[in-house]
């Protein structure tokens, strides 16, 4: 193996996607984004605030905890913010970054968190969790995707539910509808990160270390230009170091 | 010397909103629109909506804070809600809620898909006496299209005035007026206590009225908002209560697999968890008791 797992690679590249002064919300199931944030404040961005879906504003938590709204993760934050605080920045946009995954993820980085399956009856053969936030999406200035499954049945063609919208039907869509913010920009999975062309299709930015191209083309469900893509690099050791040592002591990401 | 101690015997004495658990829920009827606190599986008003199912109230239509969990999965399992308004429903990296799920798949209730613009929007016009708030952020998605999210003349989306008949909350602390301190999150239980009719929080325990006035600055719900106060020890179980405990995890996972379907979600969980306990002391019991609820911490990840 490659001496670190997928949860700590996803974690590690995402952290290089923020930078210094960002202001990031995560979401549910987001062990990986709030690693990510926490790996970055103490490798580039010392001034990047991370604010929970809980409203917890920079937890300095002694390890990871894997509820995004486990009561723990208040202990040595800097405020509790409400839910209004987070109707604020629903609305004014103050975010920089959110991080969304997906039931199903579409080539243009749009969301379904709410079904599959939809009948004539309006009904879904499988009903998915549904979305707490869709408006991060429109207002944060940016949208970091990330999904631990990549699999035909995650990246597909057009979502059958949009529950957050990433560039819609393409360029152009989300200014006509009057949103100003720039979509999503990457998305991480344990074998790649996309990004998206002019066309706003999502494209393998980079291949991770030891993964066959073949893999990739077979468990996306949209195609991808055939390239010689180039490979990621991997995570250094001080990223590892950090991570496991100050972020993630009892190894939560390992397992 | 406190407001307490300075009332003469002759002159009328400040009102308790001490009640217990089974009265405090009879306020509750079929028919009418309930909000139910909490986030995820955290601070959930679990002994509340239990009670709820052990007395088989019907047609409740139910909205939750945005991102929610237990007490909406097991109201819906319970078949006590015919409409439910909510964001996103999941025990997050523990699993789906099942019988949401189920019950959405099969149709047997109505799902409004919201989020928390649409939800809070809502509160918020009741609590500033409008008939609706636009929110302008809602935008591109199918959820434009959800009974949630109507538009007003401007063509902006804009959720009408959410009134619940009843909220119920669970904090960590409240004194016998109804003064709550979370020491946690409290999330949207504030903003649910002021656009709601009747409110009724469930604590771990009641403290003194001396204890909130040393520390006012941490009462996070006013007494003034406050109807009815239950004392309810773990009544968040098997959501955490901030503060006080963690989640159960392993207690969850059970309870996800007896949602699997109708038949085992009565035989494995209304049966002995709903429909056995004679109180909640004797749920805690039953779920293995207090000591081993605030041991949790050791091992919940």
């Amino acid at each position: 193996m490659n001496g670190y797992s997928n949860d700590e690679l996803m974690t590690v590249l995402l952290a290089r996607e923020l930078r210094n002064e960002d202001l990031a919300v995560t979401g549910a199931s987001s062990l990986v984004p709030v690693a990510a944030c926490l790996l970055a404040q103490i490798m580039h961005a010392p001034d990047l605030t991370l604010i929970t879906p809980a409203g917890v504003v920079n937890p300095a938590p002694s390890r990871l905890y894997r509820s995004a709204s486990d009561g723990r993760w208040v202990e040595g934050a800097e405020a509790i913010g409400t839910a209004y605080d987070l109707f604020e920045m629903s609305e004014n946009g103050r975010l920089d970054v959110m991080f969304y995954g997906g039931v199903q993820i579409d080539r243009r980085g749009n969301i379904n968190l709410t079904g599959t399956g939809y009948g004539a009856d309006g009904r879904p053969q499988f009903r998915g969790p549904g979305l707490a936030n869709t408006s991060f999406a429109v207002v944060s200035k940016r949208i970091l995707l990330f999904s631990a499954a990549h699999t035909p049945r995650t990246f597909v063609e057009k979502v059958e539910f949009l529950t957050a919208a990433g560039h819609l039907n393409g360029p152009g869509d989300r200014e006509r509808l009057g949103i100003t913010t720039e979509g999503p920009v990457v998305c991480v999975t344990p074998l790649v990160t996309f990004e998206f062309d002019a066309e706003k299709c999502m494209q393998v930015r980079s291949i991770h270390p030891g993964v066959d191209p073949d893999d990739v083309v077979r468990n996306t469900g949209f195609p991808l230009h055939p390239a010689s893509w180039p490979r990621t690099d991997a995570p250094t050791s001080e990223e590892l170091t950090m991570l496991r040592r100050f972020v993630d002591p009892s190894g939560e990401l390992s397992v | 010397m406190t407001i307490d101690s300075k009332a003469d015997a002759d002159k009328p004495t400040r009102r308790s909103k001490l009640t217990s658990l089974t009265d405090a829920m009879t306020r509750v009827e079929a028919g009418q629109l309930v909000a139910l606190g909490g986030l995820w599986f955290h601070n959930n008003p679990c002994a509340a909506v239990r009670e709820l199912a052990r007395r088989k109230i019907r047609d409740l239509r139910i909205v939750a804070a945005p991102p929610s969990s237990y007490a909406v999965d097991l109201l819906i399992g319970a078949g006590c809600v015919s409409h439910a308004t909510v964001g996103h429903v999941s025990f997050e990296h523990l699993g789906f809620a099942p019988n949401f799920r189920r019950a959405a798949q099969e149709g047997a209730v109505r799902i409004v898909d919201a989020d928390e613009a649409t939800i809070l929007g809502g509160l918020m016009a009741t609590v500033e006496h409008l008939d609706s708030h636009p929110v302008t952020s809602v935008k591109g998605t199918d959820i434009c299209r959800s009974p949630a999210a109507p538009r007003n003349r401007d063509a902006v989306v804009a959720p009408l005035a959410m009134r619940p008949d009843v909220c119920i909350l669970h904090a960590q602390e409240a004194d016998r007026y109804g003064n709550v301190r979370s020491l946690g999150t409290p999330f949207c239980d504030p903003l649910f206590a002021k656009a709601s009719q009747y409110v009724i929080v469930t604590v771990d325990r009641i403290v003194d009225n001396d204890s909130i006035r040393t520390q006012p600055h941490r009462t996070t719900i006013p007494g003034y908002l406050v109807d009815a106060v239950v004392e309810a020890p773990f009544g968040a179980h098997p959501c955490s209560s901030h503060g006080v405990h963690v989640h159960d995890e392993a207690y969850i996972r059970s309870y996800i697999k007896a949602g699997a379907s109708a038949d085992t979600w009565n035989r494995d969980f209304l049966a002995p968890y709903v429909e056995a306990p004679t109180s909640l002391e004797d749920y805690v019991d039953r779920v293995g008791g207090a000591t081993r609820i605030l041991e949790l911490s050791e091992v919940v990840r």
